[in-house]
């Protein structure tokens, strides 16, 4: 008798246990190489997300960026895609062109307004919203004082033009690389710029105007203002040239800084920071947003939808960018917190470039090619980025090189 | 007793559980490979349509892929090198010489070293100020630093003097191991007979290990077409260094065109399975 009601009582305990766990709609989301350094910021996210909306349970899963994507297409074939995936914006535009994330305005509704304008207009494709927008950087300038000092510029770069001077002064003065701006990816130069790339279908960067913008380019390689592997610099090889001396200037996001406070403090005491000049494109230089999209097949995509509109509200956007410390929210109010400017006049280099970066957040926009536009992404980008080197380290001449591959881009845009 | 047939039933229970891995991961991919090569598929509802030769006519007439291929081709030259590299290692090694096991050693770290952090170093040693600058203006042999991984003209190469390094300890143990299976008998008859050390080395020690060299200069022949790792991290195709099967990915992963990617994929096959016939016919026993 006694064992029958223990086995009653026992199935009733796993049966209510089963039942509640089939209950909770579990919303896997993904990011990308967070962990282990934000553990604990995603810790109390979820715990918080979990506690204020009962029967939804958030599990977070980190990985490579390498990783994610063929993950997620693995997923999305398989019919069990995650909730949500952490995605730059050309992600965004590349999987809602090919209809494989989830179009999101019906599940926003007014929230849509919280974020700033220009983030807004990252992720929509074809007039749709398609991700959340979260987090959000933009390049500032850093400087080593005493080599501006040597080389008698008495302050920093106010615009594009000042940029190319100052940096040709340095140079010439103290036979170092002034600086080495990110190539890999040339399309953005255009439209920090206000150079169109495509109009009308057809490519449109072999104008006067491009060739006069690249040949600037090639005129500070050829002189020796940019280090000669410019091309393989990526953010990390930046930051090592900064902290050796290899180059005068950082032009980089502000976290890059953190780098050189660890790796060489002996430059960071001699380190200044100022605002990265915008162009004729009125946009701040390499601001990279990070969002959220829902994939499609994810089958409850409302509630994917609540966990987003929780990781990109104002609240968590203020709280991630202070365990951070150098990234900035993509939401109109979280920018607004007093946590940014606070640190405007502090003698610590980082707090100061956190406050001249969120200045410029209001013309942050993720510089890439509009949605759609290329019918053969991955040809078109090398054709265009090859003639790009062999005009800048002076192996064509720069008309030529954007010809050949305005032509190439033509031919494909023409199918 | 048992006939000729049973034993053969039971020979093949034991291949049973090999024969269905491989052909759940390794046949059928491929067959599957070779059926979207010949249609545009579609990841959101897994639908998969017909269209011929379509890709193949793409890629026909797709300079970009052209130029994949030909640097996958041109990356086979690191084999011959690498193989015969290897074997003179393996042969040293062999010997019972003081400090051996450390050379052993030291020539297989670069194989379990993860490529991207091997890429790294070497992003330093082709740094255009970086080592390799530094050493050969050093000696000499250079007046200016040179721009290794962005010169087109050698870039590709570069790339594969990283693939030889990272690879040369893998195929040492495999000739290590071929060496070592030679009967020390042999050697001391031909010693005995006044063989130098030349002709013991070309009469014994490569006849020998024929069967390893075969394996060892397929594995590498298919290694060097499948070159993508060491091309992500040390140029991301950059200067004319865009190989085949980086090609794929970014067809598959870029642009989303399975079918595309499918198709190049099959054509590396080809190649692949082109050069293992030759390597066979070389390589393999006259009967």
């Amino acid at each position: 008798m006694k064992l029958k009601k223990m086995l009653a009582v026992g199935a009733a305990v796993f049966g209510f246990a089963a039942v509640h766990a089939h209950a909770d709609t579990e919303l896997e989301f993904w990011t990308m190489n967070l962990a282990p350094k934000f553990n604990a910021y995603f810790e109390q996210a979820v715990t918080k997300f979990n506690a204020a909306n009962p029967g939804l349970k958030a599990k977070w899963v980190d990985m490579n960026w390498d990783q994610i994507q063929p993950k997620l297409v693995a997923s999305i074939a398989a019919g069990n895609p995650p909730a949500l995936v952490n995605f730059n914006v050309p992600w965004v535009h590349e999987f809602a062109a090919q209809g494989n994330i989830v179009a999101l305005d019906e599940y926003v509704g007014a929230a849509k307004n919280t974020y700033s304008a220009g983030a807004l207009k990252d992720v929509t494709v074809n007039g749709k919203m398609y991700a959340f927008p979260w987090y959000n950087s933009v390049s500032i300038i850093a400087y080593n004082k005493d080599v501006f000092n040597k080389a008698g510029v008495k302050s920093a770069p106010k615009n594009f033009d000042e940029l190319v001077s100052t940096a040709q002064k340095i140079t010439k003065s103290t036979k170092t690389a002034a600086f080495a701006p990110k190539l890999d990816n040339f399309e953005g130069w255009f439209y920090y710029a206000g150079l169109p790339m495509v109009q009308n279908g057809k490519a449109v960067f072999n104008s006067p105007k491009h060739v006069a913008f690249v040949q600037k380019f090639a005129d500070l390689y050829k002189a020796g203002v940019f280090p000669k592997d410019v091309f393989k610099m990526a953010f990390e090889q930046e930051i090592a040239a900064y902290n050796s001396g290899r180059i005068a200037m950082m032009t980089t996001a502000p976290q890059a800084l953190k780098r050189t406070e660890t790796d060489a403090k002996a430059v960071y005491d001699k380190t200044e920071v100022a605002a990265f000049p915008t162009d004729a494109g009125q946009r701040a230089f390499g601001a990279w947003l990070m969002d959220f999209v829902v994939p499609k097949g994810f089958k409850n995509p409302a509630e994917a939808a609540k966990l987003g509109l929780f990781l990109t509200g104002d609240e968590q956007q203020v709280l991630f960018s202070k365990a951070t410390e150098t990234t900035f929210p993509s939401s109109k109010k979280a920018n607004l917190d007093p946590y940014f400017q606070a640190g405007a006049k502090s003698a610590d280099v980082v707090e100061r470039a956190r406050a001249v970066a969120a200045k410029s957040m209001d013309n942050a926009r993720t510089l890439t090619i509009p949605p759609g536009v290329l019918p053969d992404a991955a040809s078109m980008n090398k054709k265009l980025q090859d003639e790009i080197q062999n005009a800048i380290e002076g192996r064509k001449p720069v008309k030529a090189a954007l010809d050949e591959a305005a032509a190439a881009w033509n031919e494909k845009l023409a199918k | 007793m048992k006939t000729s047939s049973s034993y053969t039933a039971i020979a093949y229970l034991f291949l049973a559980p090999a024969l269905i891995l491989m052909g759940l991961f390794t046949f059928w991919p491929v067959g599957y490979n070779a059926y979207l090569a010949f249609n545009d598929y579609s990841i959101v509802d897994a639908t998969a349509t017909w269209n011929n030769f379509e890709h193949f006519k793409y890629l026909y007439h797709e300079e970009l892929f052209h130029d994949a291929l030909k640097n996958s081709l041109i990356f086979l030259l690191v084999v011959p090198v690498l193989q015969v590299a290897a074997l003179l290692v393996a042969k040293l090694v062999n010997n019972k010489l003081p400090g051996m096991t450390f050379f052993r050693a030291a020539y297989y770290i670069p194989v379990i070293t993860a490529v991207p952090i091997a890429g790294v170093a070497w992003l330093n040693v082709y740094r255009y100020d970086g080592l390799l600058s530094w050493f050969l203006k050093t000696i000499g042999i250079i007046q200016n630093d040179v721009n290794w991984l962005g010169e087109p003209e050698i870039a590709i190469y570069m790339v594969m003097v990283f693939t030889f390094w990272k690879g040369i300890g893998y195929y040492m143990v495999l000739y290590l191991a071929g060496l070592q299976a030679i009967p020390a008998e042999v050697e001391e008859a031909a010693i005995l007979d006044g063989a130098n050390a030349w002709q013991r080395f070309w009469k014994i020690t490569v006849p020998m290990v024929k069967p390893t060299i075969l394996l060892c200069t397929l594995l590498s022949t298919i290694a060097a077409l499948k070159s993508f790792q060491e091309v992500v991290v040390l140029t991301r195709g950059q200067a004319d260094t865009y190989t085949a099967l980086y090609y794929v990915y970014a067809q598959a992963f870029t642009n989303f065109n399975f079918g595309r990617a499918s198709a190049a994929g099959l054509v590396i096959t080809f190649f692949c399975v082109l050069l293992a016939i030759v390597q066979f016919r070389f390589f393999g026993e006259k009967k």
